[in-house]
């Protein structure tokens, strides 16, 4: 039964609260009321992702996740995916490196629905998982690799970056999308068992966000997920912790059939949830977010070498975070003009520090991305599940926005000071081939890298 | 199987009670310049959206100058007369704003969304850009050479690729809409700041104009704040432009665009059809959905979930032009991605699919779940103010009534079976597609040719 009650309204958050629970078998559950539009997201995190497959089986978390819209015990074949959209709703999941969330976001009056759904085959998958689903899920799966990294240009920059930027035998040296070689080899049983291992109440969090009345969703989510059995032979995942600094500076050149010579880099950065890691967040933001960062500026605006130039960061909370840097050259600019140019930017931001003015840009923009993201009950289901799967409090969504606005501009100097080093990096140079470059060429160094990518959806 | 869980199992709930929504109706009014405004109080939504549509079709791309819409409106966030394009980047971020501009066959929108406590300051800002822009020589430059940069990009890329070829093949060659949107390396480096201020000059004003405001406007006297911002945009009148016709010819062809050793092939298969002024759309829309619109529709249940070529394919209707006699037209099209080796198989099962519509029709059943979709996603596919806004100046840009929206939720709940069968078979008739496939031509020909679903030819992607 639900015990534990918590309310915050919290600055920046608009006023918005949650309130937490538990069953009896583990089964967390965060639910936040707002009546302003007649619809109710649901959303489930469970705490599996990449990171926690093994060493021939990369790849499966994903397509596991694509094997829960195949039915279970009282749903049929796709329906799933039928009933909810037959309903007026939508839905969708994905897995990323450190967890796989399932959502569906419905018409007020067809929440219980989406519950009903959701307890069906956290329940009671097994029941209805067979060869048939495994086989045609692994296609498609195998036809999402090709259709998002194998058959566009730079498509595998990521895997390639990522498998550079944590040394192998990592958890997340490859990505969730996997390798073709894993996915062909994957069966029937390590699904089962995966499934028994990962998909139990006590390693998941709900959260239902919306327009709702709180004691009956409560009485609903009792009712269906109450008597699934909790489990706890869930492994505990690798280690994933790395020394702060790289200490070397890391390479890789591809030579490949695109459009322009490309620099992509992975910094190494602190770990989500720290105040470090919102600092550097601010640089990133700072030095690459937007057409008045320091970069575009430089690289797009001045010296007119890239088409593009801009900085990204991936938080994880398992492992450091990657500050991505994506520059895609103009014309016949030669990547070392564009890396002296970068160097450059970072030695003198990570001396002085931002401006005032920097500051104040970077954090309208972070701030108004959470607005975004807040905005809808969908992203705001999605956000209570992140903060209570990954950091054990799901009040932290709300109270995101004021940490970001908090952090002062020396820790932002100090971050990029500390970490947008070149012997923090992993760096990945594409040279496009061409009919005599290609004769020329060694047979490039498109080393055998590892797999994957950020997020992949079922649909 | 195994394993049955010892969990208690309940039956399927039954809905509750649905509450009533509607699509926002916006209220209307016109500025003093004769800029046309449409608002829309949006409670709860902090990120206010903002849409500027303005009457600057592609077609009125001086010849030879394709891409030059596209410049000016990417020139419009490159600086004004009182800031420098660097400054007005900066200023705009400070707002936490953000400003995408962009030239499409209707005219050129810009699209602004920023929280509404800098609401007053971004607006300040839009309407500097849109009535004193810079168009500095070095700037327009740069955004040319800049766009030119862009265009191999866009031919590597099998999508848009693909979509590139589709109009290529579709209109006569002397229709803008058979050329790039953005224009060719031909076309984009004639382009100069002389000419994109002549083309503003000639299509840029007020009165021509309509600007679209939705967000939680409580407390903003929005009155006071456009007057002080948009009202200040100064410009001649002027007569509302003629649409030109369209013409299309979908006789039923494929076209390889040769991508040796792709892995996979790249799916356009389309023509042109009715758009929304036609009396068809709402059964087309329902029609389209049953054919192709999710995983569970006809296309994904075969050749995705039985079959497994495909991560989806998907059939959809979009409007290319509409004009104010109903003579637009929308693109009716087709498009995924299947494995190279099964191409053949999968255009084989893609059109068994058609021909078994077109034989038998749909089913009750899947014409009741495709409207209680379409018509119950409303309330949530509107929650943000960025996606109300953007269907408002659908709405203008189509010569279309500002209820239009909450009307077609209406007419949709009324179309039956017979009637969305009917709409699909017409929208998408076998013999009458114009099929691209991007992909490996040595390894898809011969199968596609076999199939006999019209003249194959090749050409290469560059």
């Amino acid at each position: 039964m639900p015990m534990g009650h918590t309310a915050t309204a919290e600055a920046g958050s608009g006023g918005l609260t949650a309130t937490e629970h538990r069953l009896a078998n583990g089964l967390r559950v965060v639910l936040s009321e707002d009546h302003l539009t007649p619809v109710a997201a649901v959303c489930l995190w469970y705490d599996v992702g990449s990171r926690h497959e093994v060493k021939g089986r990369t790849g499966l978390a994903h397509l596991f996740e694509h094997l829960m819209f195949q039915g279970s015990k009282q749903v049929q074949g796709n329906g799933h995916f039928e009933l909810v959209q037959g309903a007026g709703g939508s839905l969708n999941g994905t897995t990323s490196f450190e967890r796989t969330n399932y959502f569906e976001t419905m018409p007020t009056h067809q929440l219980e629905l989406a519950l009903w759904l959701e307890a069906d085959r956290m329940g009671s998958l097994l029941a209805a998982l067979d060869d048939e689903s495994m086989e045609n899920q692994r296609d498609v799966v195998k036809n999402e690799r090709r259709q998002r990294y194998d058959n566009v240009p730079y498509g595998t920059a990521f895997e390639k970056l990522t498998a550079l930027s944590y040394p192998e035998g990592h958890p997340y040296h490859h990505t969730p999308i996997g390798s073709m070689a894993d996915l062909d080899a994957a069966t029937l049983e390590d699904a089962r068992a995966f499934f028994r291992t990962n998909y139990a109440p006590n390693n998941a969090v709900l959260s239902v966000v919306g327009d709702i009345d709180p004691e009956q969703t409560l009485v609903w989510v009792e009712k269906y997920f109450g008597s699934i059995p909790g489990h706890d032979g869930k492994p505990a995942p690798r280690d994933g912790s790395l020394p702060d600094i790289i200490g070397e500076q890391l390479r890789e050149v591809v030579e490949e059939d695109v459009p322009a010579r490309a620099l992509m880099a992975a910094y190494r950065l602190p770990e989500d949830g720290t105040r470090a890691c919102d600092a550097a967040d601010l640089a990133l933001t700072v030095l690459g977010g937007g057409e008045s960062s320091r970069l575009y500026n430089r690289l797009v605006r001045r010296d007119r070498t890239a088409v593009a130039a801009g900085f990204g960061l991936l938080r994880l909370a398992g492992a450091p975070s990657l500050g991505w840097l994506d520059v895609k050259t103009s014309g016949d600019v030669e990547v070392p003009v564009i890396e002296a140019a970068v160097d450059e930017e970072l030695a003198r931001f990570a001396e002085e520090g931002p401006t005032d003015g920097e500051m104040e840009r970077a954090q309208a923009q972070l701030e108004r991305e959470w607005l975004d993201r807040l905005g809808t009950v969908a992203g705001r289901a999605d956000e209570l599940c992140r903060y209570a799967v990954l950091f054990g409090d799901p009040q932290l969504a709300l109270t995101a926005v004021q940490r970001v606005l908090d952090v002062t501009a020396e820790e932002v100097r100090e971050a990029a000071r500390a970490r947008l080093r070149p012997d923090n990096r992993a760096v990945l140079v594409y040279e496009p081939t061409t009919a005599e470059a290609a004769e020329a060429a060694e047979a490039a160094d498109a080393a055998d890298s590892a797999d994957e990518t950020d997020e992949e959806a079922a649909k | 199987m195994t394993e049955l869980a010892t969990m208690d199992f309940h039956p399927q709930p039954q809905a509750g009670r649905p509450k009533p929504w509607a699509f926002p109706a916006p209220q209307r009014g016109t500025l003093d310049n004769g800029l046309t405004v449409l608002r829309c109080h949006r409670p709860g939504q902090q990120v206010v959206a903002v849409e500027v549509i303005l009457a600057a079709p592609l077609e009125a791309e001086p010849a030879g100058l394709d891409g030059i819409a596209t410049i000016m409106a990417r020139a419009f966030s490159e600086g004004t007369d009182k800031h420098s394009a660097e400054d007005f980047a900066a200023e705009l971020e400070r707002c936490g704003a953000t400003l995408d501009a962009h030239a499409d066959h209707p005219g050129v929108r810009l699209s602004l969304e920023v929280p509404v406590s800098r609401l007053a300051k971004a607006l300040g800002l839009l309407a500097d850009a849109l009535r004193a822009p810079a168009f500095a020589d070095s700037e327009v430059e740069r955004l040319v050479r800049n766009r030119l940069d862009e265009i191999p990009h866009e031919t590597a890329n099998p999508a848009r690729r693909a979509a590139k070829e589709l109009s290529k093949e579709l209109f006569p060659a002397s229709a803008r809409m058979s050329r790039p949107r953005q224009g060719t390396e031909e076309t984009v480096q004639k382009i100069d700041s002389a000419a994109v201020r002549a083309f503003y000059d000639k299509h840029v004003r007020p009165a021509t104009a309509t600007a679209v405001v939705v967000g939680d406007l409580t407390g903003v006297d929005l009155d006071e704040l456009l007057g002080d911002t948009l009202g200040s945009w100064t410009g001649s009148s002027a007569e509302p432009r003629p649409v030109p016709p369209v013409s299309a010819d979908d006789t039923g062809r494929v076209i390889i665009v040769d991508r040796p050793g792709a892995v996979q092939t790249q799916l356009l298969i389309g023509r042109v059809g009715a758009d929304r002024h036609d009396r068809v759309w709402p059964a087309q829309v329902l029609g389209t959905y049953c054919l192709g619109g999710t995983l569970t529709s006809r296309l994904d249940r075969v050749l995705r979930e039985e079959k497994g070529y495909t991560y989806g394919v998907r059939a959809f209707g979009q409007v290319l032009r509409a004009a104010p006699d109903g003579t637009g037209v929308a693109m009716l099209a087709i498009s995924g991605s299947v494995d190279t080796p099964n191409t053949g198989p999968a255009l084989d099962d893609l059109w068994k699919v058609l021909r078994t519509l077109a034989a038998e029709g749909l089913t009750d059943t899947e014409r009741d779940v495709a409207v209680q979709n379409l018509v119950g996603v409303a309330p949530l596919k509107f929650e943000t103010a960025a996606a109300v806004a953007s269907t408002l100046a659908d709405q203008v840009e189509q010569y279309l009534p500002d209820d239009y929206q909450a009307t077609l939720y209406q007419q949709l709940a009324s179309t039956g079976t017979v009637e969305a069968t009917a709409a699909a078979v017409s929208a998408f008739p076998m013999d009458r597609l114009v099929t691209v496939l991007v992909g490996d031509a040595a390894q898809i020909e011969e199968p596609v040719k076999a199939l006999g679903i019209g003249e194959v030819s090749v050409v290469a992607a560059e």
